[in-house]
């Protein structure tokens, strides 16, 4: 804290702007999220007929309304069912696959790399009639079984991409050390470089699942049946003809973004670390 | 964080033709499942592009029949000119915000894992929800956004966001960029953790600004990731098209019309040949943002 | 009066639907036409057509239930929301997983079955004519598939239109009684009452189904898509340049909500519903909705058919038909299933749930129809006065395309959003609906 009074001076000015900007920052990212929350509270005729920045009576009733019928509860938990396996599955075939990127030279590891990447990039627009007749023909279509299976086809890339850069940060020494030590190659993997990947391996599992539970627009095409359906597809199901149910389908907004939200809030920091090995180190 | 060096090869062949087929099989599941659900439809989805596939029936072979259908129509150029702005208006803004709130938060302030954890959620949120809001936002009149101006006074008028056209495009990046820039945000924060304290330090004893330190010190540790960043994002939003969609359908008139949605439209005529048509008369763009993107990266490789 | 009524009968009816269907299937049992080829134990999956009405939806799938129950067939009914029929129906005929039986558009059916997807019908639609009065003979025309398929590939089962919606509460206070009969009066009414937020005239002339009912404005003005041979573009006319002139009049004195060239498909009803819009053009969703939200706003409205123009009304009805996809494994099942469906006990329970208008003409001496509900009512106008899709012009793929495409509210948005004179505008539509034109030579 030493130094002359101007300079301190101009700290605590700059100190004072940060606040101001990140206030100002945070309002706006918040007033969105604030809007939905209060329109979920809100009556039908206070939503339509007099528009208001907060609600005159709260209402639970919208809340009632989807968690009473329209089997949102079976939506939550098959998302949470597939978004689960996705994240389980990817990060498991991914770190394996990421491991031989990192760890290996050999002829059509270019050739792997380049895949990945194209696959990350092909629009989904153009692959989901494609897809389901895939699906079909396996004898997956409208089960969770295939909606996981084509999950994969986005979770994957970004997976391995990640984590790979992420293994190239374990220092070789230390698996080198550890098979010199017994390890078999795998046991250098899960014992080794898998728990020094901790932090990395957590920001890829979060945004896997973030990708599978939020995910409309194949779930929309392949699952049929109501006892099948995610999230995203029971909220876009409150959508009938041509009428917006406002009141539940903000409602159902709230109840499936508040997991991600919690869990946003609880590994934020995870998800820098793990970005930092990704990103940079790729 | 430090770079850890490759140790030099070991000359055991036997070892190393084992570490071959070791690497080849990690690698197998994630190479088949990729070829097995993207690479067939790829393929696939090319060849629809040249037929004149209807629902129901496969069509036959009709070369350029589609593009050339594509290219006469004025929609198309308005879809061209519009994917651009959109991604490039798009990416301008998220970069200065992403950038600057990360600034923001590397500084060692109260509360700096809170005001993290706050700006990342638009993330968090279902693409379709997070538009939908935004359309009530929009909306002309009992909208949040223009009851806010009036009710504030900061402006009187009623302004009907999405149903002009000098408006209508901003509106659907602003809701794109609050969308999209968590990405960003969290990227250049991670890529400042691994710009050493020390650099900082020697900047500052030779006597460099704020502005001279950022241009040689933080700049060069995030230029890396944010061309990487900018070539994925890009991506995205050029193949994305929830927000066009949900927003405004690509009016009012064209102002809004961009390649995903032209596709949609082909697809509720139900003309599979020409919806397969406009994402790939996309993809050659797309393919050289790939081929960017793949040669910074092994580039990045070599120097590792 | 009548509106009082009717709410209390509805009222009594919201808890005996349950009651009704099984009512339904208990008296039905025995006539059935195909009853004895049904194999016990079979399986049949029926997609339902989700609609605004949560009641009809229910009754749909307990009625189906109930009778497999009672046929000893496992039944199993999706609702499929209408929004997304045309990609889950698309996607389902590529990878050849259409259910038993469905319901969906005449749009839809006439493109598939010209694909040969569907087995024929015949037999059940003369059996379900002959036991009811015949078909309203505008219905059994336009869902004709006979030329393209070999025969009848659909079961008409419900019509939808559009209605004029408008808020009685204001309009007669400025001394209008009667509802608007052409296009001018309408705006005529619409200026009087016209007074920020509340506007006169909630028409969409975005890019979605809304907008086109645009394209009847347009032909009631004589306007058309296309010749009559259905192959050349004919939206460059004087008749077009009358309608745009209309249209440009009403935009130029701000008679449209803003918004109203992006809205959704929600966007008429959202306008409506905040009271923000005097009439609109609706299938009559907003009011059920305004029944249940905003009783007060149910009982200001009052419905009308279509406006029309120079050349009369052209009020396009849609109607929506139930088939069955050739790859079904249980076909027997599923035309008995249909036959079922089409009996008055559950039709009558399902109309008055539903907001469809008949589509035999014994239908329309159903209690539904004749209690004096007044989308109902307004509904059985529709069927009775309505014209066919497309008509005046030639009803094909082409047509469909270009409707699809929106467009007549394109060229709209040219006028009013790009400022384009009239001529720039029409021969932009007219070369754009050339080339769609020339897809199908």
């Amino acid at each position: 804290m030493a130094g002359s009074p101007s300079i301190s001076r101009r700290l605590l000015f700059a100190r004072i702007g940060t606040y101001v900007a990140l206030a100002c920052a945070v309002l706006l990212v918040l007033f969105p999220i604030y809007w939905m929350v209060i329109t979920s509270l809100k009556l039908p005729r206070e939503i339509y007929r007099v528009p208001s920045l907060w609600p005159q009576t709260i209402t639970w009733n919208n809340y009632r309304i989807l968690l009473e019928d329209k089997g949102f509860l079976v939506a939550l938990r098959n998302s949470l069912l597939v978004a689960g396996s996705v994240t389980f599955i990817s990060v498991v075939i991914s770190s394996l696959a990421a491991y031989s990127l990192a760890r290996f030279r050999y002829r059509f590891r270019g050739f792997v790399g380049r895949l990945i990447l194209f696959a990350y990039l092909t629009p989904t627009t153009l692959l989901f009639i494609p897809l389901s007749i895939l699906m079909a023909r396996l004898g997956l279509g409208n089960s969770l079984h295939g909606l996981i299976l084509v999950y994969l086809t986005f979770s994957l890339p970004l997976s391995t991409w990640l984590l790979q850069g992420y293994f190239r940060g374990v220092p070789k020494e230390l698996e080198e050390q550890g098979m010199i030590d017994g390890l078999t190659r795998f046991g250098a993997l899960f014992r080794i470089v898998i728990p020094l990947s901790a932090p990395g391996i957590a920001a890829v599992a979060i945004f896997t699942f973030t990708g599978a539970w939020n995910e409309l627009l194949l779930a929309l095409v392949l699952i049929t049946s109501e006892s099948q359906r995610t999230t995203p597809l029971a909220l876009n199901y409150l959508i009938t003809s041509d009428v917006l149910p406002w009141g539940p389908l903000m409602a159902g907004a709230v109840i499936s973004s508040l997991p991600l939200m919690i869990l946003y809030f609880v590994a934020q920091r995870f998800m820098v670390q793990g970005m930092t090995a990704g990103s940079v180190k790729g | 964080m430090t770079q850890p060096r490759t140790a030099s090869p070991k000359p055991r062949f036997s070892a190393a033709t084992q570490d071959q087929l070791f690497a080849y099989g990690l690698v197998l599941p994630v190479v088949l499942l990729l070829l097995g659900l993207v690479a067939y439809p790829f393929f696939y989805a090319i060849w629809v592009s040249f037929t004149n596939r209807v629902v129901g029936n496969d069509g036959v072979f009709i070369g350029l029949g589609n593009f050339r259908y594509l290219a006469g129509s004025p929609a198309f150029f308005s879809a061209i000119r519009n994917t651009i702005v959109l991604v490039v208006v798009s990416d301008i803004l998220k970069l200065a915000i992403g950038l600057g709130l990360a600034l923001l938060v590397t500084q060692k302030i109260a509360g700096r894992g809170l005001f993290r954890s706050m700006l990342m959620l638009p993330w968090a949120m279902p693409a379709f929800v997070a538009y939908l809001t935004w359309r009530v936002l929009y909306q002309p009149i009992g909208g949040g956004i223009n009851l806010v101006l009036t009710q504030t006074g900061i402006y009187p008028e009623i302004v009907d966001w999405l149903g002009q056209r000098q408006t209508a495009m901003p509106s659907v990046i602003v809701a794109a960029v609050w969308r999209g820039f968590p990405f960003w945000f969290v990227s250049i924060l991670a890529a400042l953790q691994t710009i050493p304290g020390e650099l900082y330090e020697a900047a500052r004893i030779d006597g460099a600004n704020a502005w001279q330190r950022f241009r040689a010190v933080t700049w060069p540790g995030i230029r890396q990731v944010v061309i990487i960043t900018t070539l994925l994002s890009s991506i995205w939003t050029a193949n994305s098209f929830e927000h066009v969609w949900l927003l405004t359908q690509g009016g009012p008139s064209d102002a809004t019309m961009v390649f995903p949605v032209l596709a949609y439209f082909g697809m509720q005529t139900q003309r599979l040949g020409e919806a397969a048509a406009v994402s790939v008369a996309m993809l050659p763009v797309l393919a050289i943002l790939v081929i960017f993107a793949t040669a910074m990266m092994t580039s990045r490789e070599e120097q590792d | 009066m009548t509106a009082h009524f009717a709410w209390t009968r509805r009222h009594i009816l919201k808890t005996s639907v349950a009651g009704a269907a099984a009512a339904l299937t208990a008296g039905r049992a025995t006539s059935s036409l195909a009853a004895p080829a049904l194999v016990k134990g079979s399986k049949l999956t029926y997609w339902g057509g989700l609609i605004f009405s949560d009641k009809a939806n229910k009754l749909l799938v307990d009625t189906i239930n109930k009778w497999g129950a009672d046929n000893g067939i496992q039944t199993e009914v999706v609702m499929i929301n209408q929004n997304e029929t045309v990609q889950k129906v698309s996607a389902a005929v590529a990878s050849n997983t259409l259910p038993d039986a469905l319901d969906l558009s005449l749009d839809l059916l006439m493109l598939l079955s010209r694909q040969g997807v569907f087995h024929t019908v015949d037999e059940i639609f003369d059996s379900l004519g002959k036991a009811q009065g015949g078909w309203f003979p505008a219905i059994a025309s336009a869902s004709d598939t006979s030329k393209v398929a070999g025969g009848r590939t659909g079961i008409p089962y419900g019509v939808s239109g559009n209605l004029l919606l408008r808020r009685n509460d204001l309009l007669s206070k400025a001394g209008f009684k009667n509802p608007p009969t052409t296009w001018e009066e309408l705006s005529q009414q619409a200026a009087a009452i016209n007074k920020p937020p509340l506007y006169g005239l909630g028409l969409a002339l975005s890019n979605v189904g809304d907008g086109n009912v645009q394209v009847g404005v347009l032909q009631s003005y004589g306007g058309r898509i296309a010749d009559d041979t259905g192959t050349k573009a004919a939206i460059k006319s004087e008749a077009t340049r009358e309608y745009l002139k209309w249209v440009k009049a009403a935009w130029d004195k701000k008679l449209f909500p803003p918004g109203n060239t992006t809205w959704d498909g929600a966007g008429d009803n959202n306008a409506y519903l905040a009271g923000q819009a005097a009439f609109i053009a609706n299938t009559g969703s907003v009011g059920i909705a305004a029944k249940s939200q905003d009783p007060e706003l149910y009982q200001a409205t009052l419905y009308s058919s279509l406006p029309g123009g120079p050349k009369g009304v052209v009020s396009a009805t849609n109607t929506n038909l139930r088939a069955i996809p050739k790859s079904s494994k249980n076909p027997d099942a599923a035309r008995a299933l249909l036959e079922f469906l089409g009996s008055p006990e559950f039709m009558n329970a399902y109309y008055e749930q539903a907001i469809y208008g008949p589509v035999l003409q014994g239908q329309s001496k159903l209690k539904a129809f004749t209690s004096g509900d007044p989308i109902l009512s307004g509904l059985l106008d529709l069927v009775v006065k309505g014209t066919a899709p497309a008509y005046p012009d030639v009803y094909n793929t082409a047509f469909a395309d270009a409707y699809n495409n929106f467009v007549v509210p394109k060229m709209v948005q040219r006028v009013v959003i790009d400022n384009w004179d009239f001529d720039r505008a029409m021969d932009e539509a007219q070369t754009v609906t050339q080339s769609i034109y020339d897809k199908y030579k």
